[in-house]
């Protein structure tokens, strides 16, 4: 309420009680013969100060739940921001390691890839798994991919470009 | 003095009541997405060239399957991060 931010709240305190004991003085008043008179203005000065000023503490009273629910939900903001900003951590962190993993895994699959591209490997490996190799190298040197397939290749990799159907 | 009775009563009450039905004047701000999350997925590899050996062909496969992975895993990032943010927004309202 705009009256609070121009008006300190133990006004509102001092308001109601004048209204209060003037209510009580307008009565007391009212039995005393020679003051008699002002009783009746002192009673609606009274009552409209204290009217007014049980307003403004229910008011007051429901502007401070307000000010402590404020406060609860802005705690609770700056904890599930807090919380987001963990989360982004762990995630980024466990990105970063799935992609290293499945990095190094290609890495290795490559590098065996690449042992058949020429014959030094034929100098490491003996026996029935050098005839092996040896076939396979073979088969490397004298078998080129047929444009057509890498053709096919390309077109699959790239299906997501140019036309939609 | 019933009637002002009733009245202080009736005003008292409504002082009450101005505020309850506004909203909390408090917007919690839009989560950040992780960084990893946000950078885009490569394109495939094509291969190039009139003579390509099996193992070039083979290799450029490799790599493709690294990068398919590579983005599968932000998916699947995107996805955790989604379901993590809801359950902190979710007790944010409770």
């Amino acid at each position: 309420m705009w009256i609070f931010t121009i008006m300190p709240d133990w006004v509102l305190h001092v308001i109601t009680l004048a209204g209060f004991l003037f209510l009580v003085a307008g009565f007391i008043l009212g039995f005393i013969p020679f003051i008699k008179k002002y009783s009746i203005p002192i009673k609606i000065l009274g009552g409209i100060a204290f009217v007014f000023g049980m307003f403004l503490e229910g008011s007051l009273a429901n502007e401070m739940i307000w000010q402590m629910r404020v406060k609860e939900v802005e705690a609770k903001v700056a904890k599930a921001e807090a919380e987001s900003a963990n989360l982004n951590t762990q995630l980024q962190a466990a990105l970063g390691q799935k992609k290293e993993v499945i990095k190094e895994k290609g890495d290795t699959i490559i590098k065996y890839v690449d042992r058949f591209k020429d014959r030094e490997v034929l100098k490491e490996v003996q026996g029935p798994e050098r005839v092996k190799i040896e076939k396979v190298i073979e088969y490397i040197e004298h078998c080129p991919v047929p444009k057509e397939l890498l053709e096919l290749h390309n077109k699959a990799a790239t299906m997501n470009k140019g036309e939609k159907k | 003095m019933r009637y002002l009775a009733l009245l202080l009563l009736f005003l008292t009450l409504s002082g009450c009541s101005l505020f309850q039905k506004q909203p909390v004047p408090i917007v919690p701000t839009f989560p950040n997405a992780t960084p990893e999350l946000m950078k885009k997925c490569e394109e495939l590899k094509t291969i190039e060239g009139d003579k390509v050996l099996i193992t070039d062909m083979l290799k450029i496969i490799v790599q493709n399957y690294t990068l398919y992975y590579e983005c599968s895993t932000k998916v699947d990032g995107w996805q955790d991060w989604y379901n993590q943010q809801k359950k902190i927004y979710e007790n944010l309202k409770q």
